[in-house]
């Protein structure tokens, strides 16, 4: 890519023509859908169920002036449960928000098990969170407020979200193990863009 | 002894690349072994930490940004910024200023804003006869106004942890957020005289009103959603569902950009990013917890306070913490580490939480402008193909203005304060 500083060319001729709209078009949202599985499906139901309650809770408030108890409480629940199942899909591709800049200074053979560590750690994290999950589920015996369901039921959700990334984070242990370290240092190597 | 450990692992893990959310909770599950407290506590703080209804404008607003970008929505955007603006000396640099002004009232992070209208920009001022340099150096300083402009994913965040009224922190954002735009507006004219750049011809009424009317049904976005946060009609939860709302009414109805295929995509998106995003905020809430029950933070604030008790010195030394914080760490990791340690000191010595939230994330967003973890900038090296190293160049000289403004925002608090002051309190 050209990075050298273009001239300015004739100002009236390029800056004013076309200037309505812009002559190119962005490129529109993605429909590209490779990289999502049926596993996903749990969190879309989720999420969508999600905004539903909310959007139920808005138009209740607003257009009949009387907000329905429950929503609050049970959209709170739906958030946890989200966060929890959702982030099996970021361990899935990896992208945990972590820092990665040391990386760039580190040996170069120190790259691959340090990689391996910290899906290790990740593993272990994960699975014992899941462990806690079904104890803090099997001590906890009320109900929710608004509603006759066992609270349990959504830390055995939480723990059944931990499990999961447990596992991926198992396998994202042996992919790296089983990678060529030439590999994996050209991918740690070129700075990653997250969308945050 | 415990809490060294605490600290001491919570650097290793960060600087080792453990992602955030494992790091804050496993150095805190580390602590709560070694104190002898139940361990069962770390899963039950950390679904305590994301059951929180503020919390819920997260994802929403996430999805709202998304469906914002789409190309019907920012391009037309850019044409109404661009027959208002671009007669002036220096026109598309002030452009992108007035975009990224209106784009910010509807999305509530830079990177957003940066990726989305950052490459229309770019393209634009290049084609124009800019230079690429300036090209990138005022998109991505103008990127960082978007989280200061209500709505704002980093001040839920910061509002969340520190216990302060979103609907005030978003108002107190919208005087600042005029301020850096002010300030760039400034810079552009020096570097327009300076460089002689190109101007559109001169005002057209007759195009600012053909541009306005294809803009706008997208300029009713911020209006709906800045507007309602302002007057109080909505909370920031209900504004992200109305943005949200807004956007698909948009998208499927009158663009018809959005099929089931990119609707599945940017749902996909949304649930990965909030759901990381919800994972930090709940290990940071048990770290957060055993900070307090320790009085940790106390001992730190009394520490700062016997070395100086003049608010504005603490407020510096704060913000220079901040700064170097945000120079390694992103945004949200580094607000939900940052919250609980500085909090007690910010409440001790009298500095308004609002004040304060709007300087931290101000800081903080400098960070996305430098290296070596610049996010805003990794993002327009990709969508312009300028490099890195080159970007990090381009953006130095546009840090001077938006350094002065955070100067200012800190010595004058009723810059932020004004308006909260004016509906709230």
């Amino acid at each position: 890519m050209n990075t050298q500083e273009t001239n300015p060319r004739d100002p009236q001729a390029n800056g004013a023509r076309n200037a309505d709209m812009p002559d190119f078009e962005l490129e529109e949202i993605s429909a590209d859908l490779s990289d999502v599985s049926p596993l996903d499906i749990p969190v879309l139901v989720i999420f969508v169920t999600l905004f539903v309650i909310v959007a139920l809770q808005f138009f209740t408030r607003y257009v009949l002036n009387d907000s329905l108890g429950w929503t609050e409480e049970i959209a709170r629940y739906f958030l946890i449960m989200m966060g929890f199942v959702g982030a099996i899909m970021c361990v899935r591709k990896d992208s945990h928000i972590r820092l990665e800049f040391l990386y760039r200074y580190l040996p170069d053979a120190s790259i691959k098990p340090l990689l391996i560590a910290v899906a290790f750690i990740g593993f272990g994290f994960w699975g014992y969170a899941g462990w806690l999950g079904i104890e803090l589920a099997q001590r906890t015996n009320a109900n929710m407020a608004s509603v006759q369901i066992p609270k349990s039921t959504i830390y055995y959700v939480v723990a059944a979200g931990c499990f999961v990334m447990a596992a991926y984070a198992l396998r994202h242990c042996a992919i790296k193990y089983r990678q060529s370290s030439a590999d994996i240092l050209r991918e740690t190597r070129t700075p990653q863009v997250e969308d945050i | 002894m415990a809490l060294l450990v605490l600290f001491v692992l919570l650097g290793v893990f960060l600087a080792f690349g453990v992602p955030v959310a494992i790091a804050l909770g496993l150095s805190s599950f580390a602590y709560i072994v070694i104190a002898g407290l139940p361990d069962v506590l770390l899963i039950h703080r950390m679904i305590g930490g994301i059951d929180s209804f503020p919390l819920l404008a997260v994802p929403f607003f996430i999805l709202a940004g998304y469906l914002m970008n789409s190309g019907g929505i920012t391009t037309r955007i850019f044409a109404f910024a661009r027959a208002c603006f671009g007669w002036l000396p220096g026109g598309l640099g002030h452009v992108n200023i007035g975009a990224s002004v209106i784009f910010a009232g509807m999305s509530g992070t830079a990177v957003a804003d940066a990726g989305g209208l950052g490459s229309i920009e770019i393209k634009a001022m290049r084609d124009a006869g800019y230079k690429a340099d300036f090209a990138v150096g005022i998109t991505a300083a103008s990127s960082i106004i978007g989280p200061i402009i209500p709505p704002s994913l980093p001040l839920v965040i910061y509002g969340v942890m520190a216990s302060v009224s979103i609907g005030e922190l978003f108002v107190a954002g919208v005087v600042p957020g005029l301020l850096m735009a002010l300030s760039l507006v400034v810079m552009v004219f020096y570097y327009a005289r300076k460089r002689n750049y190109p101007r559109d011809r001169h005002v057209d009424f007759c195009r600012i009103w053909k541009t306005l009317r294809a803009a706008l049904l997208p300029l009713f976005a911020p209006v709906i959603v800045v507007g309602g946060i302002v007057t109080g009609v909505f909370t920031p939860t209900e504004a992200a569902i109305a943005a949200v709302c807004y956007a698909l009414f948009l998208g499927l109805a009158v663009y018809r950009t959005l099929g089931w295929r990119q609707l599945l995509r940017v749902c996909v998106d949304t649930i990965e990013t909030s759901a990381s995003i919800l994972m930090i905020v709940g290990a940071a809430a048990v770290f957060a917890w055993i900070l307090t029950a320790n009085q940790v933070a106390v001992l730190l604030s009394d520490q700062l306070l016997g070395w100086s008790e003049n608010p504005l010195v603490l407020l510096m030394v704060m913000m220079l913490l901040t700064l170097i914080i945000g120079l390694f760490m992103e945004t949200i990791a580094a607000i939900t580490i940052l919250v609980p340690v500085l909090m007690p000191v910010v409440l001790a010595v009298g500095i308004d939480p609002v004040h304060f939230g709007i300087l931290l994330i101000l800081n903080l967003m400098l960070g996305l402008l430098t290296p070596p973890v610049g996010m805003v900038l990794f993002v327009l090296s990709k969508v312009s193909g300028v490099r890195f190293e080159q970007c990090v160049r381009a953006t130095l000289p546009f840090l001077v203005p938006l350094v002065a403004v955070l100067l200012i925002v800190a010595v004058v608090p009723q810059t932020a304060l004004w308006i909260p002051n004016l509906l709230y309190r």
